[in-house]
């Protein structure tokens, strides 16, 4: 097969504005985000029922320490049948349907907005404006699999699969820049579009509120089944021991 | 490190002091306020770090009592980060420690009111109770406080030191149990439980005070004060046991003698003292 040689012009034209847009798109979203991102109010109910499960953990964990009456006590107040916090606090189940809650639905459209949006405007542009070119060559040869990967738009059955379209070059600069943009926005920014595709794969993008019934029910049941030993009853005759031994 | 020593700190080690003082919650406040001259004029190259040092620099000048040097800063802060809860924490701070402390309840107010879960603005206003030497009311305020935030340590030990102070032991032992939970590595928390529970007095509560300081002797061997709680601890177990006799008054009487036995001068001198009076 004789070799191919590409015009500069693709380099100056299609190969560099590829690389250069999709970049800017990055950081233009990130600022976007930015603006667009709402501080999430968080409600005092819910800082209360999450610091009542800390408290009952380190209680299951660490009521070893106490004396057995202050244990009991303490798991009286959270697990009694008709008083304990755990049968008492009455928490609504956590609500079915996101869709109902209208937070939930700005949120999800500022998503929309700065991550779906721009992937489909700018990748359409992008294949409409520099379809058809052939703009780089990977350094290595390629098996045939790779072909549909690297040579989107260009469907030329006896090509090199080592050949690299725009369109392709253009997913490659979008998947490939998030080290780039860690160097130039810092960690945690939102310009890196991979990430938005792995959520998109991995299921619904939203975190489900913190379910505090479920919990509660968890919580409760485990500590119904704690059993109290108390851990200080060696303590003197350790302390004894360590200090005669080496003597 | 002396005063003098500071002139030869380069700009960056002084910033590198202050942040390491930070880190450690040390309230140098005249070091601070001498080193922070210092870079005064690098301020702006310090990117976000600079409020931080800010910060610190308020919280130094008000223990030192120059309102005037914090004020000047919080009004730096407030040009730049107008309506900001944490600037408004710090003007409570200022007012409070210029004891105009309804000014500062106000201001504090104001910030529970458009966060109420901010825990920060709800402790202060118990500090202003306590301040003011209303400690019925810092008691009832924590109390309610801690309903809410049940698993904030410091609370709990603050409530623990106020029901102290009412002599209100049990409730205080409540709370020292608390800490335990949340620290039982934590020797310091044991001895406090212990010492709770001697000052209570009684059989039971005794043999509680005893074990605690075994465990806070054993996490922590150096603890001296835990070794002269146990000493005294177990003497006051073997006069009450003397009647009894038995396997009870012996475990005492060995570990009053393994205290006693393992201590420093000072602190033997200070057993035989406090035995004798006993």
């Amino acid at each position: 097969m004789a070799e191919l040689l590409l015009d500069p012009n693709i380099r100056l034209w299609v190969f560099l504005p590829i690389v250069i847009i999709t970049f800017l798109v990055g950081i233009v979203r990130h600022y976007v985000s930015i603006i667009l991102s709402s501080q999430k109010k968080i409600e005092l109910l819910q800082v209360q029922d999450s610091q009542v499960m800390i408290r009952a953990r380190l209680l299951r964990e660490n009521g070893k320490y106490l004396p057995r009456q202050s244990f009991a006590m303490r798991r009286h107040w959270f697990n009694n049948e008709d008083t304990g916090y755990f049968k008492v606090q009455k928490r609504v189940a956590a609500s079915q349907n996101p869709m109902t809650d209208p937070g939930m639905m700005t949120d999800m459209l500022k998503g929309n907005v700065t991550n779906v949006l721009p992937m489909i405007v700018i990748g359409g542009w992008i294949n409409w404006m520099f379809s058809g070119f052939l703009t780089t060559k990977v350094p290595f040869p390629l098996t045939l699999r790779f072909k549909p990967m690297l040579q989107r738009g260009v469907e030329l059955a006896y090509l090199d699969a080592s050949w690299v379209s725009s369109a392709s070059w253009y997913f490659l600069n979008v998947f490939g820049l998030r080290t780039i943009y860690t160097l130039v926005l810092g960690e945690n920014n939102a310009a890196d579009q991979s990430k938005v595709m792995q959520e998109q794969m991995a299921g619904p993008a939203m975190a489900m509120p913190p379910d505090s019934k479920a919990a509660f029910k968890a919580e409760w049941e485990a500590l119904e089944i704690t059993e109290h030993r108390w851990a200080l009853a060696s303590s003197e005759a350790d302390i004894l021991a360590a200090t005669e031994q080496p003597q | 490190m002396s005063f003098n020593n500071y002139e030869d700190l380069t700009r960056n080690e002084v910033v590198d002091l202050l942040r390491q003082w930070r880190e450690n919650n040390e309230r140098k406040g005249e070091d601070i306020l001498t080193l922070f001259e210092t870079i005064i004029p690098v301020l702006n190259k310090l990117g976000s770090e600079k409020y931080l040092i800010l910060e610190q620099v308020i919280y130094a000048a008000l223990d030192c009592h120059y309102y005037e040097t914090a004020m000047w800063w919080i009004m730096m802060l407030n040009v730049e980060f107008p309506g900001s809860m944490r600037v408004m924490r710090y003007k409570a701070a200022c007012l409070e420690a210029e004891e105009k402390y309804d000014e500062a309840l106000e201001i504090l107010d104001n910030i529970i009111q458009s966060d109420d879960t901010n825990a920060a603005a709800r402790k202060r206003r118990i500090c202003i109770l306590k301040a003011q030497g209303l400690v019925n009311d810092a008691i009832k305020a924590l109390v309610d406080y801690l309903k809410m935030f049940m698993s904030d340590m410091e609370a709990w030990q603050e409530l623990s030191e106020l029901y102290l102070q009412v002599q209100e032991y049990s409730k205080a032992a409540f709370c020292a149990e608390e800490l335990i939970l949340h620290q039982p590595h934590n020797h310091l928390m044991h001895q406090r439980l212990a010492d709770i529970r001697y000052t209570m007095g009684g059989i039971e509560n005794m043999e509680l005070a005893k074990s605690y300081y075994c465990q806070a002797l054993k996490l922590n061997p150096e603890n001296k004060r835990a070794k002269l709680g146990l000493f005294l601890v177990t003497n006051a177990l073997v006069s009450q046991y003397k009647a009894a006799g038995g396997a009870r008054r012996s475990d005492a009487w060995r570990l009053a003698q393994w205290a006693q036995r393992g201590a420093a001068p000072d602190l033997s001198a200070a057993m035989l003292q406090l035995a004798i009076t006993d």
